[in-house]
């Protein structure tokens, strides 16, 4: 693997990171972590949705009018994260009811608008791809890093098997939103601490 | 080539859409039955997990098929009613075309327009029918509905469970979480002499001799009200089904289940203490 | 005596010396009993004036003393009222005595554990402010709150209410508050309902076995009268508005006495400690919601005993006059004030599920007082910019 494509897949993961370093789609990380399963699907859509919608906006780039590009990515991203939504109804129905109108969120979530019009539109396909589950990937980490917090503390278990035992009162402040938001403060915290020159002056 | 030109900006949104909308509908198409398959199974099993035959975590891992064979093995009858509990249609129960009147959103709205078509399961369990009802409602942030069932003359409520679409995790959410909540209806009763506000969800705790009320959830106000009357709602509008089997029964045997009801409302009320502890 | 002490160690602890890097443990404890060694100048321009910070703490301690005293007696008043007991005054005291002083215990030492390790790791000295801060903390929580739970609101406050931002200072929002909020929302059911502001009464009630001897006589009257929500609760439970000012009615340890909170009211502001003009403005603001309140048939509570109920008085004596938290300018502490009592009340009316608006009260103007010291500058530049263009 070459240079350019190794830096496109590993930067959004830590360097780059989506949430702690760009603070994009903060208000879903916020709502889908609160059990690590609900965290791990929507992780899991939102690497598909980013990953195919930079696709296919990368193969179209040489062909979208440039007046309307921002209607036409719409119209791509929404179509993914409805045909997302609608395989999940099917074969996945709790989790589609747990994590509600988020999946169909994903569409607002600015990752995947961002990753199209700072990168597919001037990438050729296969980086396009990679960047856009890269990006993806580095937005589900963070999800399920809280999400690992939040379902231990909040309720004692992880995946819904209890890992802390009965004695163990869980915490219902983790289960609130601004738990969510003090965790990722938390994880930003540690990683501006070993990344120096993140730190803003 | 000029993409910039007007035809070519309207001609190539148009191929856009139409090709995004075809693929829409036919992913759509292709995975309708499944997904009407999952909401049914859903609320079967919501059912099934209020009359007692089983857990709905359990039934959750038991996938769709089983869970629509457990409905059609147990169920005994199941039809409609309208609003002087008059029986006006049945539904059919068998596994492979089993009918539901689960759109409780249009019954929610028909029931405050006098027109209802309200169902009643009645599931068999050791010789004895179990009659579930519906119900639904508003809470803090969004419906909630559940299903009550009730004893074979209706007296008694044997079994309750409660669904919500975005209550609080920890606070709302516990309604559906919290197995004590749904365990404190067992042993209630409908309060037919108050027919609109029949049932009681108490916060503070109910007293201990009330047969039609229960705690209410600590931090979960709003939507305990909201259940409330959700629940005040639909037994009004049951009350005329409910007070005809009701009756029936007292015929076949006065003395009902005076002595049994106290017994249980007393075990009811040791464990709602436990739980303002936990 | 301890000066010598002092004296005779400090080289230790001093830049080269063998403690060094404990230094600012050192000047911690050392400033703690004595006026540091460097004062401002009396008579010299300075921001506030030439009392240092820890003497001025002190003040606000002292001036929570009597609410501590009386919240002592009234635990056990209420736990042998409870329990039918027929205790003396000696053992009423006894009896808040060996409750709270776990809690202070548990308060302070990890409160200023985090603040000691906080300020080595960083090299700063340490910050004084925890002191108060820390002294309320017991006051404020049921007194049956479990140890842990306290310890973990402790550290939660000290750490992401404070050190975060920069320490002593530099919050947003009043530590105390913070913790209890952190409890608050993570146990509700450890910190709502009726039983948990009696001593022992929530364990009776769950066990069957009281703490110590006797009978629960009357479980409702465990009960703050917070929870009686209208004037026939209120008379049914036997509380009187004397009763409330008085404050020998269930509630947390230091809150329950608006006599006891008044005393320290006014040694606050005798020394000008804490601004009268929030403490003023925020009881404006109450009766302002509570008359509103009275006359669109909300509440049959007469406005004026809703000042006397709850954590009303407390906080807005001792937190909502925070200096650093509360708004810094003059016309800004009016707003912030009343913003405060109208938001306590506007809570206690709407909202049954929290009916203690007092602590979301002020947090939230915590949050705003920046803001509306903003607009009062900004408004004040506004109006000397036209007067100068006029004249």
């Amino acid at each position: 693997m070459n240079e350019d494509l190794k830096k496109t897949l590993l930067n959004p993961i830590f360097k780059g990171n989506p949430i702690t370093v760009l603070v994009l789609g903060i208000c879903s990380s916020l709502a889908v972590t609160v059990q690590l399963k609900g965290a791990l699907v929507m992780a899991l859509s939102v690497i598909i949705v980013t990953g195919l919608s930079s696709l296919v906006v990368s193969l179209l780039r040489n062909s979208i009018p440039n007046r309307v590009r921002i209607i036409v990515q719409l119209v791509v991203v929404a179509m993914m994260v409805i045909l997302v939504d609608q395989v999940l109804r099917a074969y996945a129905y709790s989790i589609d009811k747990q994590l509600s109108v988020y999946i169909g969120l994903i569409i607002t979530n600015c990752i995947v608008m961002g990753r199209i019009e700072a990168f597919a539109l001037g990438n050729k396909p296969i980086p396009s791809l990679l960047d856009g589950l890269a990006n993806g990937a580095g937005y589900g980490m963070i999800l399920v890093i809280v999400a690992f917090f939040r379902e231990l503390l909040g309720s004692g278990t992880l995946l819904g098997f209890r890992v802390l035992p009965e004695s163990y009162v869980p915490n219902n402040l983790v289960i609130l939103p601004p738990m969510a938001l003090i965790i990722l403060g938390c994880i930003v915290w540690v990683q501006r601490s070993i990344q120096k020159d993140l730190q803003e002056k | 080539m000029n993409t910039n030109n007007n035809v070519y900006t309207i001609v190539y949104t148009t191929i856009v859409v139409v090709v995004a909308a075809a693929i829409l509908a036919i992913a759509a198409m292709a995975l309708k039955p499944k997904q009407d398959a999952n909401i049914k199974a859903e609320t079967i099993s919501q059912m099934l997990t209020a009359a007692g035959f089983s857990d709905k975590d359990a039934l959750a891992k038991l996938g769709n098929d089983q869970i629509l064979a457990m409905y059609s093995g147990n169920i005994k009858t199941a039809f409609l009613i309208d609003k002087d509990g008059n029986k006006t249609g049945e539904l059919e129960t068998d596994v492979n075309d089993i009918e539901l009147q689960d759109n409780l959103k249009v019954e929610n709205k028909n029931i405050a327009a006098g027109n209802p078509s309200l169902p009643v399961y009645v599931f068999e369990k050791d010789g004895a029918e179990i009659n579930v009802i519906p119900i639904y409602g508003a809470g803090l942030w969004g419906p909630i509905w559940g299903y009550i069932a009730f004893d074979a003359n209706c007296s008694k409520i044997v079994g309750a469970y409660f669904d919500h679409e975005s209550e609080t995790p920890g606070l709302g959410a516990k309604i559906k979480d919290e197995a004590w909540f749904r365990e404190e209806f067992v042993g209630k009763e409908v309060n037919f002499a108050k027919p609109d506000d029949s049932f009681d969800i108490i916060k503070g705790g109910a007293p201990k001799d009330d047969k039609s009320a229960v705690d209410a959830i600590t931090g979960a106000t709003m939507t305990c009200n909201g259940l409330d009357a959700a629940l005040d709602t639909w037994f009004k509008a049951y009350m005329p089904f409910l007070q005809k089997k009701a009756g029936a029964a007292a015929a076949d045997d006065d003395a009902c289940c005076g002595g049994a009801c106290g017994k249980e409302c007393d075990g009811q009320c040791e464990h709602e203490h436990n739980h303002q502890e936990g | 005596m301890a000066k010598n002490f002092f004296d005779k160690i400090r080289p230790t602890f001093s830049k080269g010396g063998k403690l060094a890097w404990l230094h600012s443990s050192f000047d911690a404890f050392e400033t703690f009993f004595f006026v540091p060694n460097r004062v401002t100048r009396k008579g010299c321009t300075h921001v506030k004036d030439c009392i240092d910070l820890k003497r001025l703490l002190i003040i606000v301690v002292i001036a929570l003393v009597p609410s501590l005293l009386f919240g002592i007696w009234n635990l056990g008043y209420q736990h042998s009222r409870v329990f039918g007991l027929d205790w003396g005054f000696w053992q009423m005291v006894w009896y808040g005595f060996v409750k709270i002083i776990p809690l202070y215990l548990v308060s302070y030492i990890v409160g200023l554990g985090i603040e000691f390790a906080s300020a080595q790791m960083k090299g700063h000295e340490v910050s004084e402010g925890y002191l108060v801060s820390g002294f309320i903390i017991p006051l404020i929580v049921p007194v049956d709150v479990p140890w842990w739970m306290l310890a973990l609101a402790v550290a939660f406050a000290v750490i992401i209410g404070k050190e975060v931002f920069g320490g002593t200072g530099m919050n947003i929002w009043n530590p105390a508050l913070l913790a209890r909020a952190f409890l608050f929302f993570s146990y509700p059911s450890k910190m709502s309902g009726d039983a948990i502001w009696v001593g022992g009464l929530s364990k009776a009630l769950a066990g069957g076995t009281p703490w110590k001897g006797g009978e629960v006589v009357d479980a409702i009257s465990g009960a703050t009268p917070l929870s009686h929500a209208s004037l026939d609760g209120l008379s049914a439970a036997g509380t009187s508005a004397w009763n409330l000012f008085l404050g020998n009615v269930p509630g947390a340890v230091g809150e329950t006495s608006v006599i006891a909170i008044l005393i320290g009211a006014l040694l606050l502001m005798g020394t000008g400690v804490a601004s009268w003009k929030i403490m003023c403005s925020s009881v404006l603001g109450a009766l302002f919601v509570g008359w509103l309140g009275n006359i669109g048939g909300v509440t049959d509570i007469p406005c004026w005993e809703m000042l006397l109920m709850g954590g009303f008085a407390f906080g807005t004596v001792f937190m909502a006059t925070d200096p650093v938290t509360s708004a810094q300018t003059e016309t800004g502490k009016w707003i912030y004030g009343f913003l405060i009592g109208a938001l306590c009340i506007t809570v206690r009316l709407f909202n049954p599920g929290y009916p203690e608006g007092m602590m979301l009260a002020i947090l939230l103007m915590n949050t705003f007082a920046p803001l509306i010291d903003h607009y009062v500058v900004n408004a004040n530049i506004q109006r000397r910019i036209k007067r100068a263009k006029t004249v």
